[in-house]
């Protein structure tokens, strides 16, 4: 292994203290707490953390809200992506109303649709892509990561060395280029898509294009965690009464790995639905009318002087379902790590 | 030793070969029509769309396009383009669409105001995330190591654009206290008293980082014996955090700064296109939105070989500099 190829996020994890009178790395083995598996360990850690009961707390209701989009719009009395030209001033496009008890966070200027429905079921798409996005490259960098570390040689050495290409590409611009050509291929020849249509493939493609690019990083760190793995005795003992490789993979050594691969996957949710929202603001996300907070941001973005209603609401959400995931990722990494004590 | 440097390098022109391959593909081979942008709204005819197909010299099979652009990286070639012939020596990215400008020079007329945001950029958060990072670890355990703790990880979670954004639309746009950012046409003084709030934004942002980076290395080497070892020969406190402890903690640091500068290098993406900086990552972002293949082709070239380049320099100077990284 090369040091080199260490990115920030991974060097970000040696922020725990190391405690020179705690055993090294296992959770397995303190007294107090004997026979219990880590993850139930964690788990407990986890309930008396205020942080992150704080921060579930936020997701729960960004959740709902997501859940409950279209009951919460129907108690409002609208519906999403209505036009209400009456209440835009001719003049100059802005709505001639505030917030009010028919629209609560007011409509949006030159169109006039309510914007509290366009913020409720804005969070759909991000969390729909983030903990779908999620889920996904965390099943491919575990396969690819067991596989690498488990049967070595030339299997590693390919993906590692896709892993390598990967990481030199410039993620971003590869991104914003993929997703209009991804989108072509799946347009069928001499066919113009209705804005429906388009919205929905692009939905697919910014989930293909994280996952293709988010499995590195767990797939690294399982290769190397099964590189040691694999020397241990259970391992070598299963391997003797011939135990299928699929078993041993799967039986014995992905249990011990259940840590690292939570934490790994509650920190990647958040770093999804910041791309997410950071596509659609460049314009390479979702499109009209698919509601989503990155693009009612970009599109606030000339009138938030005079109408901040159409900015903030997007911008905190954003911002504070991105924070509380974080935290919550923080200190499920804090419970895992028999490191930190409390 | 050189058979483990070779090894490498060989690696790494590998991976550089694939990218180029497999984003020429993406681009030449996909689906992506730049006559089709470039006649917008207009409609051209069939006839229209050919003529502007054959004088970009799109009509050719992908292999033959890419043999020519492969030529042209390493000896050069020569390009017709509208009629005439252009030179065009190596390493050349051929020629913008739009523009009709060479590529090479397109990116590189930018280049001067990426790198100078990028290590205005770099001196901030250096100067912020060591000294911030030193000082936690000296008062680890005490309520501002947990303030700085708390802080950095509070302010490096928020979506980097959001917080960019916020920052150029109320403290440059509604609220003049920094200054826009300007083209350097028009004037030296303008152009770079403009970058000073995008490298505010994206030095501090950056900062959270390395805050965390140098605590944690500093703290592991605080508590390892030649530091008590300096610190009881009656060697000054500051002596021993600053030129005992702090070297040998810094190489850390020092790698993901290759990596970092590497990236921010290659163009800035978002802040540049936030602040409306004429740097390279606008140009790219202008680009992709016009169907612009060759200055695309050339950012991404560009920026792989930054990165590929600056992943082997770092790994080679590791295994000069630390005797106990295996080479494999």
């Amino acid at each position: 292994m090369s040091l080199g190829q260490g990115t920030s996020s991974e060097l970000a994890s040696l922020t725990v203290d190391g405690d020179p009178t705690e055993p090294d790395g296992s959770a397995e083995g303190t007294d107090r707490q004997h026979g219990r598996s880590p993850s139930q360990i964690a788990w407990d850690r986890l309930k008396g953390d205020k942080i992150a009961i704080i921060s579930f707390g936020t997701v729960v209701f960004f959740v709902l809200v997501a859940v409950f989009a279209p009951l919460l719009v129907k108690l409002e009395g609208e519906v999403l992506n209505q036009y209400h030209s009456d209440l835009i001033s001719a003049l100059n496009t802005y709505p001639i109303i505030g917030a009010n008890t028919e629209h609560w966070f007011g409509v949006e200027p030159r169109t006039g649709r309510d914007l509290f429905a366009v913020w409720a079921y804005g969070a759909r798409p991000s969390l729909i892509i983030g903990f779908t996005a999620a889920t996904l490259s965390t099943i491919v960098g575990i396969t690819l990561g067991l596989l690498a570390g488990y049967l070595g040689g030339k299997v590693d050495k390919v993906i590692g060395w896709t892993i390598d290409l990967l990481l030199s590409l410039p993620l971003l611009v590869v991104v914003l280029a993929v997703v209009p050509v991804i989108q072509q291929r799946f347009t069928p020849v001499g066919e113009t898509l209705t804005a429906e249509q388009k919205s929905g493939i692009r939905f697919y493609v910014l989930i293909a294009i994280l996952v293709f690019f988010g499995w590195i990083g767990l797939a690294r760190l399982i290769r190397g965690e099964v590189f040691s793995l694999r020397e241990r005795e259970f391992v070598q003992a299963a391997k003797v009464i011939g135990v299928k490789t699929r078993h041993i993979l799967f039986k014995e050594i992905l249990p011990n790995l259940v840590g690292p691969i939570i934490v790994s996957a509650s920190i990647a949710v958040p770093a999804y639905i910041t791309y997410e929202a950071t596509l659609s603001y460049l314009g390479a996300g979702l499109v009209e009318p698919t509601p989503s907070w990155g693009r009612t941001v970009s599109n606030a973005q000339n009138a938030y002087a005079r109408y901040p209603l159409f900015l903030w609401p997007p911008v905190l959400s954003i911002a504070s379902l991105v924070l509380a995931l974080t935290m919550l990722g923080e200190a499920i990494r804090d419970a895992f790590d028999p490191n930190t004590r409390r | 030793m050189l058979i483990y440097i070779a090894r490498r390098i060989a690696m790494a022109i590998s991976v550089l070969l694939v990218a180029l391959v497999a984003t020429f593909l993406l681009f030449f081979a996909g689906p992506a029509d730049p006559a089709q942008s470039m006649c917008g709204e207009l409609r051209c005819s069939q006839q229209k769309l050919e003529d502007i197909r054959h004088s970009m010299r799109l009509d050719r099979p992908v292999p033959e396009q890419f043999a020519e652009y492969f030529k042209g990286l390493f000896v050069g070639r020569d390009i017709i383009q509208s009629g005439s012939i252009k030179e065009c020596s190596a390493p050349c990215l051929g020629y913008s669409f739009r523009s009709q400008r060479e590529v090479k020079g397109a990116i590189l007329a930018r280049f001067p105001t990426t790198a100078t945001l990028a290590l205005m950029a770099m001196s901030i958060f250096l100067t912020i995330g060591v000294s911030t990072g030193v000082l936690a670890a000296r008062r680890r355990g005490t309520g501002l190591d947990r303030f700085v703790v708390g802080f950095t990880q509070v302010f490096g979670a928020i979506p980097y654009y959001i917080v960019a954004l916020l920052f150029a639309l109320y403290l440059t746009v509604l609220n003049p206290v920094l200054p826009r950012a300007a083209n350097i046409s028009s004037g030296v003084g303008p152009w770079l008293v403009g970058l000073i709030a995008p490298a505010i934004v994206l030095g501090l942002v950056t900062s959270t980082g390395y805050v965390r980076y140098t605590r944690s290395s500093m703290v592991d080497t605080l508590a390892q014996d030649y530091v008590r070892t300096a610190r009881s020969k009656g060697i000054s406190e500051i002596r021993v955090v600053y030129k005992h402890a702090l070297r040998a903690a810094i190489s850390p640091v020092v790698t993901i700064l290759g990596l970092d500068m590497a990236a921010l290098l290659s163009g800035t993406l978002i802040t540049e296109q936030i602040f409306s900086v004429d740097g390279v990552g606008r140009l790219t972002i202008q680009s992709l939105f016009q169907d612009d293949l060759p200055v695309i082709m050339g950012a991404v070239l560009i920026s792989a070989f930054l990165v590929v380049t600056m992943n082997l320099v770092v790994d080679i100077a590791y295994s000069f500099v630390d005797p106990r990284v295996r080479l494999g």
